[in-house]
């Protein structure tokens, strides 16, 4: 064998490897990646799960409620009302 | 001789025949080429088997969800939105016969069902039994920790209507499948749905995804929607509507709020309604949507429908002065009116509602051609095009078919059908001066122009007449709104039971405001009232008032009229005075 062969032999052995180590680089951005669209997922389902507490809380049933029973508030009339106009 | 060893004994040499060895020596080719072949065929032409076997093992398709638009209010407030929930699974065939008895106690509590119930549902035939639809992730959870072999999870959507019975009509419900069953989710059942995609992936022994071969479908989620509907004002319309069918005993109520300058539907209630949140109640009446499936006598709300025809024409004035009397003949029944009038003008025969004058102009000056082109070009008699399920367009026989009684009574709405939503939209004529505007149920904040059906001096002067109803003298003083001028025309009418009319009622009142520069649209319709009166005036005008007042309120629109100090008046003065130098205060700091 002489010295070329030896040489091509090496570079064989090495992109062998350093294809293995690839491929087992993208199986681990691969697994990453999936568990970073599930988290992607969970985050939106708790975005809208907040969302609609948020809604809930904020309705206009619950606040009369609250507006009526808790801190006594009663609906604003007009008469009780100052409209202010914008100087010309 | 020659010497012979003792190795090389002649007699034991062995002499065996060629042949023998040259078939071992094809043979053993034979059985080699065989083999080599064999090998060549499995990885060559015939490995379609095996390679399928080994994806079968690898390989797996799977679905990539995709969620249901939502469907939001015109101020972007959730109305309908899908949360992720669990169904809970059982292969009755894995599920272990001896489950200990506190494991499916734990069980059924966490599913809310009974034991014998739970029991029962697992000795099923059936290998696979949905035990329970829908549940919360976080029972879902627990029920995971349970380990029970067998018990599985599947993903699935669930809807949520966050603003419950006061929207329900307007938005509708869907199916345990996610699909539109009523309203807004039927109607756009095409938009707000989602589409999964699937993708092929590569799992290793655990059933872990290490890798994807190929995006098959790509998901599409379902569009968000935006109703032209204000959570707020529909809220306070149902309550409105929901406080007059119970103080009045009445059957059902509907009300509906349009916006005259964009042609928003703002409200649209209902009353009795339904929770869409809880699946068990979604069957019966309470599910029509009474504002647009329903369609009844207009009564008086149609009698300045058939004045401005005479307006536009010419024939008549606002202050033309007429003879009433007791009783007016056409045809066989005399048409009558609950009071008895001598003379009244134009204005007037509209401020008291007489049918004996509404009939007198009709037949007097007005063509049945003339009255069924107007009617038909308000929108009568054409189911309107808001998208929306059920809306009917009630019935506006063609006028050659009138006989003179029916021309007399259907100038006061008898004999002639349509919604409240329908009634509402006609009146759209009168806050825009003439035009007839397009309605939708979309949010399109901009100003819409409509159709020109009147010109603008018939509905400045009908705006005027209308506005007599509420005053003093008129028949709905209770459709007063403080601070707004108001305007409208009450109905009450007998309603069909059979073939003749019963002695059951519907109370009506439709109108607008503020007068000076038109809003808002309401009307508002009271079925059967039984506790005290049965009047429009009486009991669809006061909610006719509490909507407009809190309406205009809620839109920032300015009072065209003077208020009284109503709330302020049963404290004592010294709080009066405290109240207004707060008041005062209040503009000094701006």
């Amino acid at each position: 064998m002489n010295r070329a062969t030896l040489t091509l032999l090496a570079l064989l052995l090495i992109c062998s490897l350093s294809l293995v180590a690839a491929q087992q680089r993208a199986r681990k951005l691969f697994v990453a990646q999936e568990r970073a669209q599930i988290e992607e997922r969970k985050l939106n389902q708790d975005f809208l799960r907040l969302e609609y507490e948020q809604r809930n809380l904020s309705k206009s049933a619950r606040i009369r409620d609250v507006a009526r029973n808790q801190l006594r508030m009663s609906p604003i009339s007009p008469e009780r009302t100052l409209y202010l106009k914008e100087a010309k | 001789m020659r010497p012979v060893g003792f190795s090389t004994t002649p007699n034991l040499v062995l002499r065996l025949p060629m042949w023998r060895s040259r078939l071992m020596l094809f043979l053993l080719f034979f059985v080699f080429m065989m083999l080599l072949l064999r090998a060549f065929w499995i990885q060559g032409p015939g490995n379609e088997f095996y390679e399928a076997k080994g994806v079968r093992g690898t390989q797996r398709e799977l679905e990539l969800p995709a969620s249901r638009g939502k469907i939001l209010d015109r101020n972007g407030q959730v109305i309908a939105t899908s949360l992720e929930a669990k169904s809970v699974i059982a292969y009755n065939d894995t599920v272990p016969d001896d489950l200990s008895a506190d494991k499916v106690k734990k069980l059924a509590s966490l599913l809310k069902m009974s034991e014998a119930e739970l029991r029962k549902k697992l000795k099923e035939e059936r290998k696979q039994v949905f035990l329970k639809r829908q549940v919360e992730p976080a029972i879902a959870q627990q029920i995971k920790q349970l380990e029970i072999p067998g018990i599985g999870l599947n993903n699935e959507y669930r809807r949520f209507y966050p603003e419950g019975e006061a929207m329900a009509h307007v938005v509708g419900f869907t199916n345990v499948e996610d699909r539109g069953q009523e309203g807004m989710e039927l109607s756009r059942e095409k938009e707000l749905a989602g589409h999964p995609g699937q993708r092929r992936v590569v799992v290793d022994r655990l059933g872990r995804v290490v890798e994807e071969m190929a995006i098959l479908q790509l998901p599409q989620n379902g569009k968000d929607l935006n109703l032209s509907i204000d959570s707020k004002i529909q809220y306070l319309a149902y309550n409105a509507v929901k406080d007059a069918v119970e103080k009045h005993h009445a059957k059902a109520g509907g009300a509906v709020v349009l916006d005259t300058q964009t042609g928003e539907i703002l409200a649209l209630a209902n009353y009795p309604s339904y929770n869409p949140n809880d699946r068990k109640n979604l069957t019966g009446e309470q599910l029509r949507n009474r504002v647009l499936t329903d369609t009844f006598e207009p009564g008086s709300t149609m009698k300045p429908l058939t004045v401005a025809i005479a307006l536009e024409k010419g024939s008549v004035k606002p202050e033309t002065n007429m003879v009433i009397g007791a009783k007016y003949l056409v045809g066989p029944k005399p048409i009558t009116d609950t009071h008895l009038y001598g003379n009244l003008t134009v204005s007037e025969i509209i401020q008291k509602s007489s049918n004996i004058g509404t009939a007198k102009i009709a037949m007097n000056s007005l063509s049945s051609e003339e009255m069924w082109d107007f009617y038909t070009a308000v929108g009568l008699g054409q189911a309107p095009k808001i998208g929306f399920p059920g809306a009917v367009g009630g019935t506006v026989h063609p006028f050659k078919k009138w006989m003179p009684t029916d021309q007399a009574r259907i100038a006061f709405g008898y004999g002639i059908s349509a919604s409240l939503f329908q009634v509402a939209r006609a009146y759209t004529v009168f806050a825009r001066d003439g035009e007839l505007v397009p309605l939708t149920i979309e949010r399109s904040p901009n100003f819409k122009s409509g159709t020109r059906v009147l010109s603008a001096k018939t509905a400045i002067e009908m705006r005027a007449m209308l506005e007599t109803v509420t005053e003093p003298g008129g028949t709905a003083i209770k459709a007063q709104a403080e601070g707004f001028r108001v305007g409208g025309k009450t109905g009450t009418a007998h309603k069909l039971v059979g073939k003749g009319y019963g002695n059951k009622y519907r109370a009506y009142f439709a109108g607008l405001a503020p007068i000076s520069a038109p809003r808002i649209v309401v009307a508002v319709m009271i079925d059967e009232p039984t506790n005290g009166s049965h009047y429009g005036g009486d009991v669809a005008a006061p909610v006719f008032s509490t909507i407009v007042s809190e309406t205009l309120n809620t839109l920032n629109v300015l009072p065209d009229n003077k208020m009284k100090q109503m709330v302020l008046q049963d404290k004592n003065p010294e709080e009066v005075r405290t109240a207004n130098l707060q008041t005062q205060q209040v503009v000094l700091k701006r």
